[in-house]
């Protein structure tokens, strides 16, 4: 809570709770709704897949935040969840016939407990090194998929269409992918709650100090590092479904794990509402740039400048700097 | 008799040389105690091998006549053993609320951990009224404050400060030293080190003088300061480690 908010009076505070209400009743409304315009109407294909991507990578954004925002460990291999969620899907549907929209909670589930033992292994160390173990992740898991032939190894695995009309096919990801991206957010907004994400955000303050005020530290950073996988994890195991195709250097490529992070920077790392503004900016932006610049590289470079420019005056992400500038919107202000 | 005992600690970091080489200490419930030494007499890290942050590589420590040992710093708290690092403990980006959160934060109660804070706003009404203020943009005297409620929310049997008054004014370490001695009226019993032993041994009961990580000497904090061996030993005339 910012120092605004301290000497806001409890009328204001009321205030503030009430456009909160009403923005989020909108907001709930108006992507229930989305999808009505394609059945109504037609024409919506291409927002639809927008707005799905869009929920994925709010999903992404707001799960690693637990890790890398809550608990301050900056994790370039989250990409390794949303490989193994996809990668379970696929499995579970191509050998077994479990249909992923089934399966998704399972592999989400799947994810999070690989996220327990990698994480054990991996938090062990601190800082760089952490980061530079996570890289090794991405690198170490890209070489055991391209060489399991079980699930096709680097030429990867094909799964077949949604057996549903074309102009509808999409609306059964879109509800499903919204559907992870608000448990994503509530589980965020969760942890900011309890009394774990109180220990985490003292871990990412000082670790030696969390540790003597009674934080079992390495079991809350394990844990968080699970917990962060569980979402993503589910967003894999969808996002392979819905492309009908996986591969290794679809998942994992470290420009697919940045994005994670640069998404949740940009919005502002550790509050509730800065993935979802980051992952909103970034992916707009993206699209933006792709669109004007076709299929050359100069796309990346563009995001990358916008990225430098918006971090120069925002340093602590936009909702972070807002909030700390006591300028955050009050519908903007969850945590 | 003593309920904290440290019985022929020898102590050190990873595989590093031992810095605690056979410490020998008594502790007696409700007094004070300041630690002074050299630099590298192994202060700070006797209170680290109380707290379970080193590694004991030889002897006990007992509390309340159960061994510390093997024990993590989280398990040791439990007990009842509070331990400030240097630069005061608080988290600078949490809220004054928080803070006090986190002193109480091994009680699984949340009712009684906000009953508790409830107490120290009404001790300390400049904590109620900056409830929701951060840590960091509080005044150093704002901070010792919080600093003494975060304790008292946790209620502990010891408090444990390593160099409470580094980097800071004289009237503020003042302000420090007496928030540590309504911690001793309350029935805490404290164990400080402190640089500036003139200060420490000023407002401490007893005295213990370390060096090369061994208990030198010790006795009434009065007696120390006046004690001929304190000049030889801070003016580097006498570098031996056994006498007591």
């Amino acid at each position: 809570m910012s120092t605004d908010t301290a000497i806001a009076g409890p009328a204001d505070q009321t205030d503030a709770n009430r456009s909160r209400r009403i923005f989020l009743g909108i907001i709930i409304v108006a992507t229930l709704a989305f999808p009505l315009l394609q059945v109504f109407f037609g024409g919506f294909s291409y927002w639809l897949h927008m707005a799905l991507f869009l929920y994925m990578n709010i999903a992404i954004a707001s799960s690693w935040n637990i890790i890398g925002g809550f608990a301050g460990y900056i994790s370039l291999g989250h990409n390794v969840f949303f490989a193994i969620g996809g990668y379970s899907a696929a499995i579970l549907f191509a050998y077994f016939g479990v249909s992923p929209f089934i399966a998704f909670p399972l592999c989400g589930l799947i994810s999070m407990g690989f996220g327990f033992i990698i994480g054990m292994m991996t938090l062990r160390t601190r800082g760089p090194t952490f980061i530079i173990s996570t890289i090794a992740l991405v690198l170490l898991a890209k070489i055991l998929l391209d060489n399991w032939d079980y699930i096709g190894g680097s030429n990867g695995i094909s799964l077949p269409l949604l057996d549903m009309p074309v102009e509808y096919v999409k609306l059964p990801f879109y509800y499903a992918m919204l559907a992870i991206a608000a448990g994503s957010v509530f589980l965020g907004y969760s942890v900011r709650r309890w009394k774990f994400g109180l220990g985490l955000r003292a871990i990412s303050q000082d670790e030696t100090k969390a540790e003597v005020a009674g934080i079992p530290t390495r079991f809350y950073k394990t844990l968080a590092f699970a917990l962060s996988g569980l979402f993503i994890g589910m967003a894999g195991a969808l996002w392979g479904y819905y492309l009908t195709y996986l591969s290794p250097a679809i998942f994992l490529t470290i420009l697919v794990g940045a994005k994670f992070v640069l998404m949740t920077i940009l919005g502002g790392r550790g509050t509730i509402s800065g993935p979802i503004v980051g992952a909103i900016i970034f992916i707009s932006a993206n699209e933006f740039f792709v669109a004007q610049f076709g299929a050359t590289e100069l796309n990346i470079v563009a995001t990358g400048v916008l990225l430098l420019l918006v971090l120069m005056f925002f340093p602590e992400g936009i909702v972070g700097t807002l909030k700390r500038n006591g300028k955050l919107p009050a519908i903007l202000d969850w945590d | 008799m003593p309920h904290l005992v440290v019985k022929d600690v020898v102590a050190g970091y990873g595989s590093g040389p031992d810095i605690l080489t056979g410490l020998s200490l008594d502790v007696e419930e409700g007094k004070s105690y300041c630690i002074v030494g050299p630099n590298g007499a192994g202060k700070s890290t006797l209170l680290k091998a109380i707290c379970g942050l080193v590694n004991i590589r030889n002897g006990t420590i007992d509390f309340e006549g159960e061994t510390l040992l093997g024990l993590r710093a989280d398990q040791v708290l439990q007990r009842g053993i509070c331990f400030v690092p240097q630069d005061r403990s608080l988290f600078p980006d949490m809220t004054v609320r928080e803070n006090l959160r986190m002193g109480g934060y091994i009680l699984k109660d949340r009712n009684e951990v906000e009953r508790r804070i409830d107490e120290v706003f009404e001790m300390f009404p400049i904590l109620k009224e900056r409830a929701s203020q951060h840590a960091k943009t509080m005044s150093g005297g704002q901070q010792q404050q919080l600093l003494l409620g975060r304790a008292l929310v946790l209620r502990p049997k010891v408090v444990m400060l390593d160099e409470p008054s580094l980097g800071l004014a004289p009237k503020v370490s003042k302000q420090i030293f007496d928030s540590m001695n309504q911690l001793k009226d309350a029935g805490i019993t404290i164990i400080v080190v402190e640089q500036n032993a003139r200060m420490g041994l000023g407002y401490c009961d007893w005295g213990c003088v370390l060096d090369l990580g061994k208990l030198v000497f010790e006795g009434a904090s009065r007696t120390v300061l006046d004690d001929p061996r304190m000049a030889e030993l801070y003016l580097g005339t006498r570098r031996t480690g056994s006498e007591k």
